[in-house]
């Protein structure tokens, strides 16, 4: 069975560590970027089959890489998910109108992230 | 005739404006200078705490591997191995949880540098102003500083008792909410 690759953006080293850690702990394969910036650039580089991304990042942030995203040819489909300190309701209007497919509220629970993820993904 | 050293009372109010706000500066200088090796220090300790924790948990797991293999012709111990995994497996999901704190605290810590940031230029406007002889604050700086501050702290104008919203508004290390759409 193929792999399952997800994107994970987040400009914080030690997130994306204990992502990246609880992630390939569950069987999926991680693909790293700082910013929103690099996020897009890794997303070109190779398909993924889910994308996880922090909202206030320098430079490009999680709204805007989900714009891009969404506007990226493979990309329509692929769920994305808001993995922020954010929690606001006008926030996750914005999200969802951007095209996020779930948000998740930081500090993340490593089980409840796999389950969301094998729900969306397997 | 001995001249008496000067007293404060001597200084005009522009010149004690200069040296207070000379003073603030400084002072605000050294608080931003430590919370930015404070930021420092805790992102460098959660990377080396983070590493660690995951090297042990990945030992653990190749040593559950062994246990698994000598019990497995004992059901009641190969039982108990298993339910030890599960525990370890809780308490290093909650090790996860709370280890995110460092990602809060940056994103606080960077704000509180913004918010110092701009008080310095506030004080450092008046302190200019004083320094010039100027009776009164004057000029665009002053009623232009309050605005500095709100500059990358997500506000247009810092108001007294204005709200500044914040990015992080967690009190406790509980995982969040998810909200699928």
């Amino acid at each position: 069975m193929m792999t399952k690759t997800i994107l994970a953006v987040d400009d914080s080293g030690s997130l994306r560590q204990m992502l990246s850690y609880s992630l390939k702990a569950a069987g999926y394969g991680v693909i790293e970027a700082v910013d929103g910036e690099d996020g897009l650039n890794k997303a070109r580089q190779q398909a993924v089959d889910l994308v996880l991304t922090d909202q206030n990042m320098p430079g490009m942030d999680g709204l805007s890489l989900i714009r891009a995203l969404r506007a990226m040819k493979g990309y329509q489909r692929v769920p994305i998910l808001m993995l922020t300190t954010e929690s606001g309701d006008d926030i996750k209007a914005m999200g969802r109108a951007a095209g996020a497919s779930g948000w998740l509220v930081k500090p993340f629970d490593p089980a409840r992230l796999t389950e969301v993820v094998k729900k969306l993904i397997g | 005739m001995m001249s008496r050293p000067p007293r404060p009372d001597d200084a005009s109010p522009a010149q004690v404006r200069h040296l207070l706000s000379g003073v603030c500066v400084h002072h605000l200088a050294e608080v931003e200078r430590d919370l930015v090796q404070m930021d420092a220090l805790l992102n460098e300790a959660i990377k080396k705490l983070c590493g660690s924790f995951m090297a042990i948990h990945r030992a653990i797991d190749q040593q559950h591997e062994l246990l698994s293999d000598t019990a497995a012709e004992e059901p009641a111990r190969a039982e108990r191995v298993d339910a030890l995994r599960e525990e370890i497996g809780r308490h290093v999901g909650a090790a996860v949880t709370g280890l995110q704190f460092q990602d809060m605290t940056s994103q606080l810590i960077g704000r509180m540098v913004q918010h110092l940031a701009g008080l310095r230029d506030v004080f450092g406007a008046l302190g200019a102003d004083g320094a010039n002889g100027a009776p009164e604050p004057a000029g665009d700086a002053i009623p232009a500083a309050p605005g500095r501050i709100g500059e990358g702290t997500g506000v247009r104008r810092a108001e007294p008792g204005a709200t500044v919203r914040s990015a992080v508004n967690q009190r406790h290390m509980e995982s969040g909410d998810i909200e699928l759409f």
